[in-house]
Protein backbone atom coordinates (compact mmCIF):
# COMPACT_ATOMS: atom_id res chain seq x y z
CA UNK A 1 0.00 0.00 0.00
CA UNK A 2 1.38 3.30 -0.79
CA UNK A 3 1.24 6.36 1.30
CA UNK A 4 -1.64 8.49 -0.68
CA UNK A 5 -3.56 4.80 0.11
CA UNK A 6 -2.76 4.64 3.61
CA UNK A 7 -3.96 8.17 3.98
CA UNK A 8 -6.98 7.43 2.60
CA UNK A 9 -7.81 4.62 4.49
CA UNK A 10 -7.49 6.87 7.22
CA UNK A 11 -10.49 8.38 6.28
CA UNK A 12 -12.98 5.89 7.54
CA UNK A 13 -15.39 7.39 9.77
CA UNK A 14 -17.58 6.35 12.56
CA UNK A 15 -21.30 7.07 11.91
CA UNK A 16 -23.35 9.26 14.60
CA UNK A 17 -24.25 6.78 17.43
CA UNK A 18 -28.29 7.04 17.18
CA UNK A 19 -27.74 6.28 12.97
CA UNK A 20 -28.72 2.40 13.31
CA UNK A 21 -31.22 2.72 16.23
CA UNK A 22 -32.77 5.31 13.89
CA UNK A 23 -32.76 3.07 10.72
CA UNK A 24 -34.07 0.35 12.36
CA UNK A 25 -36.56 2.17 13.83
CA UNK A 26 -37.75 3.92 11.18
CA UNK A 27 -37.48 1.15 8.57
CA UNK A 28 -39.75 -0.82 11.09
CA UNK A 29 -37.43 -3.78 12.02
CA UNK A 30 -37.06 -2.66 15.50
CA UNK A 31 -39.47 -1.77 17.90
CA UNK A 32 -40.33 1.16 20.76
CA UNK A 33 -40.80 -0.12 23.92
CA UNK A 34 -41.63 1.94 27.02
CA UNK A 35 -44.01 1.25 29.85
CA UNK A 36 -47.27 3.27 30.60
CA UNK A 37 -50.05 3.25 33.49
CA UNK A 38 -53.43 1.84 32.69
CA UNK A 39 -56.95 1.34 34.29
CA UNK A 40 -55.10 -2.34 34.77
CA UNK A 41 -51.93 -1.53 36.19
CA UNK A 42 -48.77 -0.69 34.50
CA UNK A 43 -48.30 -2.22 31.40
CA UNK A 44 -45.22 -2.91 29.08
CA UNK A 45 -46.35 -1.61 25.34
CA UNK A 46 -44.19 -1.59 22.11
CA UNK A 47 -44.88 0.61 18.88
CA UNK A 48 -43.60 0.34 15.36
CA UNK A 49 -44.13 3.18 13.05
CA UNK A 50 -47.05 1.27 11.73
CA UNK A 51 -48.78 0.70 15.47
CA UNK A 52 -48.94 -1.03 18.42
CA UNK A 53 -47.33 -4.45 18.60
CA UNK A 54 -47.36 -5.47 22.04
CA UNK A 55 -49.06 -5.46 24.88
CA UNK A 56 -48.21 -6.98 28.73
CA UNK A 57 -48.93 -5.92 32.05
CA UNK A 58 -45.59 -5.99 34.30
CA UNK A 59 -46.86 -8.94 36.48
CA UNK A 60 -46.52 -10.78 33.68
CA UNK A 61 -43.09 -9.83 32.00
CA UNK A 62 -40.57 -8.52 34.93
CA UNK A 63 -38.13 -6.71 32.52
CA UNK A 64 -38.07 -5.35 29.00
CA UNK A 65 -36.36 -8.41 27.24
CA UNK A 66 -38.65 -11.00 28.34
CA UNK A 67 -41.12 -9.26 27.69
CA UNK A 68 -39.92 -8.35 23.70
CA UNK A 69 -38.40 -11.73 23.59
CA UNK A 70 -41.77 -13.19 24.40
CA UNK A 71 -43.06 -11.31 20.85
CA UNK A 72 -40.23 -12.34 19.20
CA UNK A 73 -39.66 -8.51 18.60
CA UNK A 74 -35.82 -6.55 18.90
CA UNK A 75 -36.88 -3.37 20.33
CA UNK A 76 -35.01 -0.41 22.00
CA UNK A 77 -36.33 1.54 24.83
CA UNK A 78 -38.24 4.77 24.65
CA UNK A 79 -38.59 7.45 27.66
CA UNK A 80 -42.63 7.33 26.73
CA UNK A 81 -45.26 6.70 24.32
CA UNK A 82 -45.44 9.31 21.29
CA UNK A 83 -48.24 11.96 22.70
CA UNK A 84 -50.84 10.56 19.79
CA UNK A 85 -50.22 7.36 20.34
CA UNK A 86 -50.71 7.70 24.11
CA UNK A 87 -54.10 9.75 24.05
CA UNK A 88 -55.33 6.66 21.35
CA UNK A 89 -54.42 3.69 23.67
CA UNK A 90 -56.18 5.49 27.04
CA UNK A 91 -59.36 5.94 24.98
CA UNK A 92 -59.03 2.19 23.71
CA UNK A 93 -58.48 0.93 27.42
CA UNK A 94 -60.88 3.28 28.74
CA UNK A 95 -63.45 2.80 25.80
CA UNK A 96 -62.83 0.03 23.72
CA UNK A 97 -60.97 0.19 20.23
CA UNK A 98 -62.12 1.58 17.08
CA UNK A 99 -61.17 0.11 13.21
CA UNK A 100 -58.70 2.92 13.05
CA UNK A 101 -56.97 1.95 16.25
CA UNK A 102 -53.43 1.39 14.60
CA UNK A 103 -52.10 -1.89 15.39
CA UNK A 104 -48.95 -3.48 13.48
CA UNK A 105 -49.37 -7.49 12.93
CA UNK A 106 -46.69 -8.26 10.13
CA UNK A 107 -45.27 -11.48 11.46
CA UNK A 108 -48.79 -13.13 12.55
CA UNK A 109 -50.05 -15.99 10.39
CA UNK A 110 -52.55 -14.86 8.03
CA UNK A 111 -55.87 -17.48 10.34
CA UNK A 112 -54.43 -15.53 13.48
CA UNK A 113 -54.44 -12.14 12.56
CA UNK A 114 -58.04 -12.60 10.97
CA UNK A 115 -58.99 -13.90 14.44
CA UNK A 116 -57.67 -11.28 16.43
CA UNK A 117 -59.01 -8.32 13.34
CA UNK A 118 -62.25 -10.03 13.94
CA UNK A 119 -61.79 -10.09 18.26
CA UNK A 120 -61.21 -6.22 17.76
CA UNK A 121 -64.91 -5.66 16.56
CA UNK A 122 -66.49 -6.56 19.44
CA UNK A 123 -67.60 -3.80 21.65
CA UNK A 124 -66.74 -2.85 24.80
CA UNK A 125 -69.62 -4.47 27.06
CA UNK A 126 -69.96 -7.60 25.13
CA UNK A 127 -68.77 -10.79 24.64
CA UNK A 128 -68.95 -13.44 22.06
CA UNK A 129 -68.36 -17.03 22.14
CA UNK A 130 -64.81 -18.79 20.28
CA UNK A 131 -67.51 -20.13 18.16
CA UNK A 132 -68.69 -16.72 16.95
CA UNK A 133 -65.68 -16.02 15.65
CA UNK A 134 -65.13 -19.11 13.56
CA UNK A 135 -68.39 -18.63 12.33
CA UNK A 136 -67.13 -15.10 11.00
CA UNK A 137 -64.16 -16.50 9.65
CA UNK A 138 -66.65 -18.54 7.43
CA UNK A 139 -64.85 -21.65 9.05
CA UNK A 140 -67.06 -22.82 11.80
CA UNK A 141 -65.11 -26.14 12.50
CA UNK A 142 -62.13 -24.15 13.63
CA UNK A 143 -63.10 -23.12 17.20
CA UNK A 144 -60.42 -24.60 19.29
CA UNK A 145 -57.72 -22.78 16.57
CA UNK A 146 -59.90 -19.58 17.35
CA UNK A 147 -58.72 -20.10 21.46
CA UNK A 148 -55.18 -20.89 19.86
CA UNK A 149 -55.12 -17.48 18.08
CA UNK A 150 -56.57 -15.70 20.95
CA UNK A 151 -54.09 -17.29 23.26
CA UNK A 152 -51.38 -15.73 21.22
CA UNK A 153 -52.57 -12.58 21.36
CA UNK A 154 -49.79 -10.00 21.24
CA UNK A 155 -51.99 -7.16 21.97
CA UNK A 156 -54.21 -8.07 24.90
CA UNK A 157 -56.38 -5.49 26.54
CA UNK A 158 -56.53 -3.88 22.88
CA UNK A 159 -57.58 -6.44 20.76
CA UNK A 160 -60.34 -7.44 23.48
CA UNK A 161 -59.75 -11.38 23.61
CA UNK A 162 -61.01 -11.45 27.11
CA UNK A 163 -64.33 -10.71 25.68
CA UNK A 164 -64.66 -13.88 24.39
CA UNK A 165 -66.39 -16.71 26.50
CA UNK A 166 -66.96 -20.02 25.75
CA UNK A 167 -70.44 -21.25 24.08
CA UNK A 168 -71.74 -22.07 27.23
CA UNK A 169 -71.31 -18.54 28.98
CA UNK A 170 -68.21 -19.75 31.33
CA UNK A 171 -65.67 -17.28 31.36
CA UNK A 172 -62.60 -19.97 29.53
CA UNK A 173 -58.91 -19.41 29.37
CA UNK A 174 -56.84 -15.98 29.45
CA UNK A 175 -53.23 -15.67 29.61
CA UNK A 176 -52.73 -13.51 32.59
CA UNK A 177 -55.70 -15.55 34.45
CA UNK A 178 -59.41 -16.02 35.07
CA UNK A 179 -59.80 -13.73 37.69
CA UNK A 180 -58.27 -10.81 35.72
CA UNK A 181 -60.43 -11.65 32.43
CA UNK A 182 -63.46 -11.76 35.16
CA UNK A 183 -62.32 -8.39 36.33
CA UNK A 184 -61.86 -7.13 32.83
CA UNK A 185 -65.83 -8.29 32.08
CA UNK A 186 -66.96 -7.00 35.06
CA UNK A 187 -65.07 -3.20 34.40
CA UNK A 188 -66.42 -3.50 31.20
CA UNK A 189 -70.37 -4.25 32.19
CA UNK A 190 -70.29 -7.63 30.39
CA UNK A 191 -70.95 -9.50 33.33
CA UNK A 192 -72.19 -8.56 37.23
CA UNK A 193 -69.56 -8.63 40.02
CA UNK B 1 -27.45 -1.57 24.03
CA UNK B 2 -30.86 -2.12 24.85
CA UNK B 3 -32.09 -4.81 21.71
CA UNK B 4 -31.78 -8.00 21.84
CA UNK B 5 -29.42 -10.18 20.92
CA UNK B 6 -29.20 -11.43 17.02
CA UNK B 7 -28.46 -15.04 16.60
CA UNK B 8 -25.57 -14.87 14.48
CA UNK B 9 -25.79 -17.33 11.16
CA UNK B 10 -23.35 -17.74 8.88
CA UNK B 11 -24.73 -15.79 5.81
CA UNK B 12 -26.96 -12.77 6.18
CA UNK B 13 -29.04 -13.89 3.52
CA UNK B 14 -30.41 -16.83 5.70
CA UNK B 15 -31.42 -14.61 7.67
CA UNK B 16 -33.13 -12.58 5.96
CA UNK B 17 -35.16 -15.49 4.45
CA UNK B 18 -35.61 -17.45 7.63
CA UNK B 19 -36.67 -13.68 9.45
CA UNK B 20 -36.66 -10.15 7.37
CA UNK B 21 -36.10 -7.82 10.74
CA UNK B 22 -33.57 -10.09 12.21
CA UNK B 23 -31.75 -10.29 9.31
CA UNK B 24 -31.64 -6.83 8.52
CA UNK B 25 -30.65 -5.80 11.90
CA UNK B 26 -27.56 -7.65 10.77
CA UNK B 27 -27.42 -5.86 7.16
CA UNK B 28 -26.96 -2.79 9.30
CA UNK B 29 -24.95 -3.61 11.66
CA UNK B 30 -22.43 -5.03 9.17
CA UNK B 31 -22.63 -2.63 6.41
CA UNK B 32 -23.90 1.16 7.92
CA UNK B 33 -20.58 2.11 9.39
CA UNK B 34 -18.80 1.64 6.17
CA UNK B 35 -21.83 3.18 3.70
CA UNK B 36 -21.72 6.19 6.01
CA UNK B 37 -18.24 6.29 5.51
CA UNK B 38 -18.33 6.32 2.01
CA UNK B 39 -20.60 8.42 1.71
CA UNK B 40 -19.47 11.02 3.96
CA UNK B 41 -16.18 11.31 1.54
CA UNK B 42 -18.55 11.62 -1.51
CA UNK B 43 -21.04 13.96 -0.70
CA UNK B 44 -18.43 15.72 1.67
CA UNK B 45 -21.08 16.76 4.08
CA UNK B 46 -22.29 14.58 7.76
CA UNK B 47 -26.05 15.57 7.07
CA UNK B 48 -25.68 14.10 3.63
CA UNK B 49 -23.99 10.94 4.41
CA UNK B 50 -26.27 10.53 7.41
CA UNK B 51 -29.12 10.88 5.18
CA UNK B 52 -27.25 8.11 2.04
CA UNK B 53 -26.76 5.95 4.97
CA UNK B 54 -30.26 6.15 6.40
CA UNK B 55 -31.98 5.90 3.25
CA UNK B 56 -30.29 3.24 1.59
CA UNK B 57 -31.31 1.00 4.13
CA UNK B 58 -34.63 1.74 4.38
CA UNK B 59 -34.79 1.23 0.35
CA UNK B 60 -33.28 -2.05 1.34
CA UNK B 61 -35.79 -2.97 3.61
CA UNK B 62 -39.04 -1.85 1.57
CA UNK B 63 -37.40 -3.86 -1.66
CA UNK B 64 -36.43 -6.79 0.77
CA UNK B 65 -40.06 -6.79 1.55
CA UNK B 66 -40.88 -7.93 -1.63
CA UNK B 67 -38.41 -10.07 -2.82
CA UNK B 68 -39.19 -13.83 -3.01
CA UNK B 69 -36.32 -16.12 -0.80
CA UNK B 70 -34.76 -17.63 -4.32
CA UNK B 71 -34.05 -13.47 -5.20
CA UNK B 72 -32.50 -12.80 -1.92
CA UNK B 73 -30.73 -15.99 -1.64
CA UNK B 74 -28.93 -14.78 -5.25
CA UNK B 75 -28.29 -10.74 -3.94
CA UNK B 76 -24.69 -10.08 -4.00
CA UNK B 77 -25.65 -7.86 -0.59
CA UNK B 78 -22.78 -5.57 -0.53
CA UNK B 79 -23.04 -4.35 -4.09
CA UNK B 80 -26.29 -4.03 -4.21
CA UNK B 81 -26.16 -1.66 -0.81
CA UNK B 82 -23.67 0.32 -2.48
CA UNK B 83 -25.40 0.68 -5.77
CA UNK B 84 -28.13 2.26 -3.66
CA UNK B 85 -25.82 4.33 -1.61
CA UNK B 86 -23.77 5.98 -4.79
CA UNK B 87 -27.15 6.49 -6.85
CA UNK B 88 -28.28 8.30 -3.46
CA UNK B 89 -25.08 10.46 -3.41
CA UNK B 90 -25.58 11.09 -7.04
CA UNK B 91 -28.84 12.66 -6.61
CA UNK B 92 -27.54 14.92 -3.81
CA UNK B 93 -24.47 16.07 -5.95
CA UNK B 94 -27.80 17.20 -8.50
CA UNK B 95 -28.84 19.39 -6.12
CA UNK B 96 -26.07 22.03 -6.68
CA UNK B 97 -25.94 22.20 -2.70
CA UNK B 98 -22.46 23.91 -1.96
CA UNK B 99 -20.27 21.76 -0.66
CA UNK B 100 -18.05 22.78 2.87
CA UNK B 101 -14.79 20.88 3.71
CA UNK B 102 -15.89 18.63 6.99
CA UNK B 103 -14.35 20.57 10.02
CA UNK B 104 -12.04 19.15 12.64
CA UNK B 105 -14.86 17.81 15.13
CA UNK B 106 -16.37 15.92 12.36
CA UNK B 107 -12.53 13.94 11.76
CA UNK B 108 -13.82 10.40 13.04
CA UNK B 109 -12.41 7.07 13.32
CA UNK B 110 -9.55 7.29 15.34
CA UNK B 111 -6.86 9.61 17.23
CA UNK B 112 -6.38 12.78 15.25
CA UNK B 113 -3.48 12.34 13.08
CA UNK B 114 -0.90 15.51 11.90
CA UNK B 115 -1.05 14.56 8.83
CA UNK B 116 -4.78 13.82 8.64
CA UNK B 117 -6.46 17.39 7.15
CA UNK B 118 -9.96 16.84 6.51
CA UNK B 119 -10.80 20.25 4.54
CA UNK B 120 -7.51 19.32 2.45
CA UNK B 121 -9.07 15.83 1.69
CA UNK B 122 -12.07 17.51 0.15
CA UNK B 123 -10.02 19.72 -1.77
CA UNK B 124 -7.88 16.99 -3.04
CA UNK B 125 -10.64 14.48 -3.58
CA UNK B 126 -13.05 17.52 -5.12
CA UNK B 127 -10.33 18.14 -7.60
CA UNK B 128 -10.85 14.09 -9.49
CA UNK B 129 -13.29 13.66 -12.27
CA UNK B 130 -16.75 12.54 -10.61
CA UNK B 131 -15.70 8.42 -11.71
CA UNK B 132 -12.04 9.02 -10.54
CA UNK B 133 -13.19 10.04 -6.90
CA UNK B 134 -16.37 7.42 -6.94
CA UNK B 135 -13.89 5.14 -7.57
CA UNK B 136 -11.24 5.74 -5.58
CA UNK B 137 -13.22 6.61 -1.98
CA UNK B 138 -15.20 3.15 -3.01
CA UNK B 139 -11.45 1.52 -3.23
CA UNK B 140 -9.56 3.24 -0.78
CA UNK B 141 -12.04 4.63 2.12
CA UNK B 142 -14.84 1.84 1.66
CA UNK B 143 -11.77 -1.16 0.64
CA UNK B 144 -14.11 -2.39 -1.76
CA UNK B 145 -12.91 -5.18 -4.41
CA UNK B 146 -12.47 -3.25 -7.85
CA UNK B 147 -15.13 -5.85 -9.57
CA UNK B 148 -17.98 -4.96 -7.09
CA UNK B 149 -17.29 -1.02 -7.57
CA UNK B 150 -17.31 -1.45 -10.96
CA UNK B 151 -20.70 -3.45 -11.05
CA UNK B 152 -21.58 -0.46 -8.65
CA UNK B 153 -20.73 2.23 -10.98
CA UNK B 154 -21.78 0.58 -14.24
CA UNK B 155 -18.47 1.16 -16.11
CA UNK B 156 -15.94 -1.73 -16.92
CA UNK B 157 -13.28 -3.56 -14.63
CA UNK B 158 -10.46 -2.23 -16.67
CA UNK B 159 -12.21 1.49 -16.81
CA UNK B 160 -12.60 1.63 -13.30
CA UNK B 161 -8.46 0.10 -12.65
CA UNK B 162 -7.99 3.13 -14.82
CA UNK B 163 -10.20 5.64 -12.74
CA UNK B 164 -8.44 4.73 -9.72
CA UNK B 165 -4.59 4.51 -10.76
CA UNK B 166 -4.97 8.07 -12.68
CA UNK B 167 -6.81 9.00 -9.32
CA UNK B 168 -4.29 8.21 -6.99
CA UNK B 169 -1.75 9.35 -9.42
CA UNK B 170 -3.36 13.27 -9.33
CA UNK B 171 -3.64 12.82 -5.73
CA UNK B 172 -0.30 11.83 -5.26
CA UNK B 173 0.67 14.80 -7.57
CA UNK B 174 -1.64 17.08 -5.23
CA UNK B 175 -0.37 16.07 -1.86
CA UNK B 176 3.47 16.59 -3.44
CA UNK B 177 2.47 20.05 -4.65
CA UNK B 178 1.23 21.08 -1.50
CA UNK B 179 4.56 19.28 0.14
CA UNK B 180 6.66 21.05 -2.21
CA UNK B 181 5.20 25.09 -1.31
Amino acid sequence: MTDIEQLLSNLDARPPQDLERTTLITAGAADQVTTADSPFGPLWISWSPIGVTAVSPLFACSSMDEFMATHRRSAYRAERLPTDLATQIEEALEHGTTPDFPVDLRGIAEFQSAVLETCSRIEIGTVRSYGWIADQLANPGAVRAVGTALGHNPIPLLIPCHRVVRSDGSIGNYAFGPDMKHDLLVSEGALLA
Amino acid sequence: MDTMTIPRKTDVRDTLVSDLDDGFTVLVRTYQPGIYSGALRLTRSREDAQEVAQDTFLRAYTALGKYDDERIRNLQIRPWLWTIAVNLCRTRAKRARPTRPLPPDEILGGEPDEHFDDSAWSRRLGALSNPQRTAVILRHVADLPVNEIAEITGRPVGTTKTDISRGLAQLRTIVHEEETT
